[in-house]
């Protein structure tokens, strides 16, 4: 479905390149939610952008490419970094961050529904037959067709997000790319969206690559998930395993700081902050925040590999398991 | 029911306006120090040589009634609002005694509305067209040099551009006259010939400045809203650039032109008096420029108060027509 090969982007400043993802290698399957977590500045955005080829200015990729393959017309079609953005709305879509400024102020919802309908897709029918269907749609996702005649503004917050999930998944896109898509909004309203993303994957049996630094979020609706840490990944595989037996120790010390119902002990952080992308320590980032680090930690740049069938790690602490 | 409160209150702004606007401009020219009837007296006294005292007395009365001079203050302006701003009638023009004020505006005002008019609209259209496009695709060629030629027009003294298009294409090619001369007699087809011959160069000094104006607001405003999220995300749908451009950028970034367009069409009523004097062109500007220069107070006032109403009409009407292209504001 999603590939992504020997990924290495940096935004160019003036003092300089900043690397922010470093050379990334894993896949996203069919008919799965996988979950991208990390802390603010780990460059989970910076990835999305990737995957969903918005390469702008000072955004550049050094290395490496993002190959998208879907089913069109009976074969099968890769598009890559470069090309992916000829596939948007059809075959992937993004629901952004900032949910509450990205629908245009002074049109109503019909007309950015209309708007983001391509006209081959349209089926030379009518504005009025096409609305027909988006309504149609809307109900099916127990939201109010009346919503079409609104504009933005009138809309709440979670209102909107909903608007806006409709808007990408109505032409059931085989990828839909999440970003923070409950960030600012309450948890009743933000349990309603993750509800409404997860039905909506298992009709469509599309993907859904959900962006969070919110964990919790991540154990309730995703398959599998990548924590990742100062541009790279820490650790990968399916949720359950990974909440049930983290690898990594940043997983670990972060899984750990979870709080429990029933556990009234203390949970401890983890001490220290995360590296300056400008400045990175040598050998693995997490080693000076790590309770395990040793000289050869320091040093070497762990490898990203797979420990155990489907599982991958970034630590010289972890053994390989004979399978 | 909404409506009609806040139609009722703007209104009552808008007549409030009229109304601050003209008490100071009758009481303003009342302090002055000269007295419009001592110079004129004087000016026919220096002509016709000695009078008989009586009928300078008399002469003196009937002009200050003409004038408006007559009675107590509080008289004076209560009859200037009834007649002057009621019955636009401002009494009889000094420099050109005794034709009433409101004739000669007529006959001046269609030539000023013209020109004004005119090269406002198409200066707005224009400009703004070209700096959306300068404003939206900021990488073409063709933004770049357009914006450049309105950075380097726009900073130029407006009486510069107006003297060196009078010198190249009056004076030098010979292809319009140097001073405007429009035949009001002979019929309608010399009149209109004389009308164009006499604008072009006019109105072509106004466009090429204004539209440099018209350009570089339009290019920040909209280049502002080309980064506004709803603009990247309706490039992240896959929304044709043109389309874009069209719904998303120019839709919101147009609605402070309207306002800004509105404002110009008011103050078009004051003619340029620049334009007019550099042209020769007959308008409403060099009215008001010789009515100063020769204490014409009647034409002072009756010019600067059809330029209160238009310009607070113009307000007015811009904040009737806000709701019909801003959503946001019809339903708050």
């Amino acid at each position: 479905m999603l590939k992504i090969e020997n990924l290495s982007t940096s935004y160019k400043t003036i003092d300089g390149d900043v690397r922010v993802l470093n050379n990334i290698n894993f896949e996203i399957h069919d008919n799965e939610i996988f979950g991208i977590a990390g802390e603010s500045g780990c460059g989970k955005t910076t990835l999305l952008k990737v995957l969903y080829d918005i390469i702008d200015f000072p955004l550049q990729v050094d290395s490496g490419r993002v190959v998208l393959s879907v089913r069109e017309n009976g074969g099968t079609t890769a598009y890559e970094t470069g090309k992916i953005r000829n596939a948007w709305w059809k075959h992937i879509s993004y629901v952004p961050q900032a949910a509450q400024s990205v629908l245009n102020p002074i049109t109503r919802l019909k007309n950015q529904f209309l708007d983001s309908i391509p006209e081959e897709y349209r089926k030379n029918e009518a504005k009025e037959e096409t609305l027909k269907r988006v309504a149609q749609y809307m109900e099916e996702l127990s939201l109010s067709p009346d919503l079409l005649d609104a504009y933005p503004f009138q809309l709440s917050g979670g209102m909107r997000q909903r608007a806006i999930i409709a808007l990408a998944t109505f032409m059931s896109p085989s990828l839909v790319l999440a970003d923070e898509p409950t960030t600012a909004l309450d948890v009743v309203v933000q349990r309603g969206i993750l509800m409404m993303l997860m039905r909506l994957q298992r009709k469509l049996k599309n993907t859904l690559v959900l962006v969070s630094h919110d964990i919790g979020v991540h154990y309730q609706i995703t398959n599998r998930m990548g924590i990742m840490y100062s541009g790279s990944f820490a650790e990968l595989g399916r949720t359950d395993d990974i909440f049930r037996d983290p690898i990594h120790p940043y997983t670990q010390m972060l899984i750990g700081a979870l709080p429990r119902i029933g556990d009234k002990t203390p949970r401890a952080g983890i001490p220290g902050r995360p590296p300056a992308l400008t400045n990175p320590p040598d050998g693995c980032r997490f080693a000076p925040r790590c309770p395990y680090a040793s000289d050869r930690c320091r040093a070497e740049v762990p490898e990203f590999r797979e420990v155990r069938p489907g599982r991958f790690a970034a630590c010289h602490l972890v053994q390989e398991e004979a399978s | 029911m909404k409506f009609t409160k806040y139609l009722g209150l703007r209104l009552l702004t808008w007549a409030l306006t009229i109304w601050i606007g003209v008490t100071f401009i009758f009481f303003v020219p009342r302090m002055f120090p000269s007295d419009p009837v001592e110079t004129m007296i004087g000016q026919i006294q220096a002509r016709a040589g000695q009078m008989d005292p009586l009928q300078m007395e008399m002469l003196r009365r009937s002009l200050r009634v003409q004038f408006g001079l007559e009675g107590s203050l509080l008289e004076q302006y209560l009859s200037f609002l009834w007649k002057g701003l009621l019955q636009w009638d401002f009494g009889p023009s000094l420099m050109s005694y005794p034709t009433p004020v409101g004739d000669i505006i007529r006959t001046y005002l269609p030539y000023t509305l013209i020109l004004t008019m005119t090269s406002t609209i198409l200066a707005w259209l224009v400009g703004n067209f070209i700096g959306l496009q300068a404003g939206f695709r900021k990488d073409r060629r063709s933004s770049k040099i357009m914006e450049g030629i309105a950075i380097c027009i726009y900073p130029i003294p407006y009486f510069i551009v107006a003297l060196i298009l009078q010198i190249v294409f009056a004076y030098i090619l010979g292809w319009f006259p140097l001073q405007s001369t429009i035949y009001t007699f002979g019929g309608f087809g010399p009149f209109i010939r004389s009308l164009i011959r006499a604008s072009i160069l006019p109105a072509l000094s106004l466009l090429l400045v204004s539209t440099g104006w018209w350009i570089i607001s339009m290019k920040s405003l909209s280049s502002t809203v080309a980064e506004e999220d709803f603009v990247l995300f309706a490039r992240y749908r896959g929304i044709p650039s043109g389309k874009i451009g069209r719904s998303y950028v120019m839709r919101n970034s147009i609605i402070t032109q309207i306002t800004a367009l509105a404002m110009s069409l008011g103050g078009a009523f004051n003619g340029s008096i620049m334009t007019e004097i550099i042209f020769g062109y007959p308008g409403v500007g060099g009215l008001i420029q010789k009515a100063v220069l020769r204490s014409d107070y009647n034409m002072i006032l009756g010019c600067i108060t059809i330029s209160i109403v238009a310009i607070s009409t113009a307000t007015l009407i811009v904040d009737l027509i806000y709701p019909l292209i801003d959503p946001r504001i019809r339903y708050s």
